[in-house]
């Protein structure tokens, strides 16, 4: 892939997505209200809708965990929250799952993606030297590098929500989803074949990419059925993960998972957001149920807001942040994953479910499935499994936070802090300490 | 999208534009229309916009049986008359497979 590919897919802005805390509005509250937050709620939706889609290059963090907060009589709202809380956990475990599961076998199978022979423009230090100390501070600097180019691009995306130029938004968020969708699954199925010696023609090829990036165009910007809806998202956010294997250099991904899993530079956005009381991009968000009132449980109206923040995808800064709400997103469409149809809310005055989803920002799809693809570009199973393990523990972990604090949680750092402890842990330790085992045919 | 939750005129709408865009060499969008709205079609109870719904997914079913099996004769031959046909073939490629037969 050249080099100005790369690029293009930089200047898409890297957003740390969150999800703002929704109202939450009581379902015997005059309906009035509801309605007009829910319809200009619904309106910005829309807007942000489409220019939430945000293919390219990063994906945003947004994760919202929505945990049901039910008012009815009989069950203490901790318990209702944590049941369902839990529920939604599980169900994120799937897509998170398969994401990684696509991610490690590619990586597995096809060599293209563990070779490194290009750098992106934004990773000028190159660690080719052999010293330790020479890397260290070349994946420093890259690093930086990187997140300064996020935090740019986060700026960039702020102001253009700032002065309402939804339009551009709109307008960029469409190109770079085609592009994602187009370019790099092309490359991908490229690749693929090639691995597999499978010959191909042009003529086959052209309908099969055509059809795949309409469907995907279709799917994601507009309305379609809720599994491919996520399958797509899915997809687009392993393809990203692959993209980000491949083309940073070794140390650099490990510090910017690091750092990453520090730093959240999108709070301004949401911040924003949450005082315009609008929802800013419904891009790269992962829900887990869908978004309609469910007649067995009725209880507050939320209207959430939900900021999802791009990233591009050579530059991930993804803060995912949790929010606990209901959303009572009736007309949700959100260019990464979004699982959840969408309502309208003008029918549903007296809906008195909300959805109750969790939704989890693309990004952290991507930065998961990196460091997951990572451990396994090694070779080693044992490590790769490790980090798999943690990171799903890591999101348990955050889902329970987001249950008890009921704000939005950014969901990188815990899973990710998880992961490289588990992942420097197993290689260091546990691998030497197995394969020694087994050389002395010793069974535990 | 949840579709239980749509109102008809919406389904009728979202079948019959899926069904128009598949004209654009797009089986595929035939396909999930046809999945998509099948139920509705077939195993819902009758309303009124369901006569409709019946027509697209038909016929979006048609169109994307047709496309599949013409996809798959071009590429049944494609890929066994790939060596014999020389240069031709290699001219229309996208992947060469290396190495011995």
């Amino acid at each position: 892939m050249s080099e100005s590919d790369g690029e293009s897919d930089f200047n898409t802005v890297s957003e740390k997505t969150r999800l703002m805390d929704g109202h939450v509005e009581t379902n015997g509250s005059g309906s009035t209200v509801p309605l007009d937050v829910r319809n200009g709620q619904e309106s910005t939706r829309k807007r942000s809708r489409r220019s939430g889609n945000y293919s390219e290059a990063s994906a945003e963090d947004n994760i919202g965990g929505e945990a049901q907060v039910s008012r009815s009589d009989g069950l203490s709202d901790e318990e209702e929250e944590l049941k369902y809380g839990a529920k939604h956990v599980i169900k994120l475990f799937a897509p998170v799952s398969l994401c990684m599961v696509v991610v490690v076998a590619t990586i597995s199978t096809v060599n293209f993606y563990s070779v490194k022979d290009m750098y992106l423009v934004y990773t000028p230090f190159h660690e080719e030297s052999t010293e330790s100390s020479t890397k260290a501070w070349m994946a420093a600097a890259n690093s930086l590098i990187l997140m300064a180019v996020i935090v740019l691009m986060t700026v960039l995306l702020i102001v253009l929500y700032k002065y309402r130029c939804y339009k551009t938004i709109h307008g960029w968020l469409i190109i770079s989803s085609l592009m994602l969708l187009s370019i790099f699954s092309y490359l991908y199925l490229e690749e693929v074949l090639r691995a597999f010696n499978i010959p191909m023609d042009y003529p086959t090829l052209l309908v099969i990419m055509w059809n795949f990036g309409v469907m995907g165009m279709i799917v994601i910007h507009w309305q379609g059925p809720l599994i491919l809806q996520q399958a797509y998202l899915i997809f687009v956010a392993a393809l990203m993960a692959l993209v980000f294997i491949k083309y940073l250099p070794e140390w650099t991904t490990w510090a910017v998972l690091a750092v990453i899993s520090i730093w959240g530079p999108l709070r301004i956005l949401v911040e924003t957001a949450q005082e315009r009381n609008e929802q800013i991009f419904l891009a790269l968000i992962y829900f887990s149920t869908y978004m309609y009132a469910y007649t067995s449980m009725a209880t507050g109206d939320e209207v959430p807001n939900v900021t999802t923040s791009r990233s591009t995808s050579e530059d991930h800064g993804f803060t995912q942040d949790w929010v606990e709400n209901h959303a009572n997103r009736v007309d949700q469409r959100q260019l990464e994953v979004h699982n959840m149809p969408s309502g309208q809310p003008r029918t549903q005055i007296h809906q008195e479910e909300e959805e109750r989803g969790v939704k989890l920002g693309l990004g952290d799809f991507i930065f998961y499935s990196v460091l997951v693809g990572k451990a396994s570009s090694y070779g080693d199973w044992n490590t790769t499994l490790a980090c798999f393990v943690a990171i799903l523990i890591g999101l348990c972990l955050t889902l329970l936070l987001l249950a008890m604090f009921r704000k939005a949680l950014p969901a990188l750092p815990i899973s990710v802090t998880f992961g490289l402890i588990f992942y420097f842990g197993t290689k260091e330790i546990v691998s030497p300490f197995a394969d020694s085992l087994a050389n002395e045919q010793v069974f535990i | 999208m949840d579709l239980s939750k749509v109102p008809n005129e919406k389904k009728l709408y979202l079948c019959r534009w899926y069904f128009r865009v598949g004209f654009a060499l797009l089986p595929f969008v035939w396909t999930v229309n046809a999945i998509w709205f099948f139920n509705e079609a077939f195993r819902k109870p009758e309303y009124e916009e369901q006569k409709n719904i019946k027509k697209y997914v038909i016929m979006s079913a048609i169109g994307s049986s047709i496309w599949f099996v013409l996809l798959a004769t071009w590429i049944t031959t494609f890929q066994l008359n790939r060596a014999s046909w020389g240069e031709f073939a290699d001219h229309i490629s996208f992947i060469i497979p290396v190495g011995t037969p």
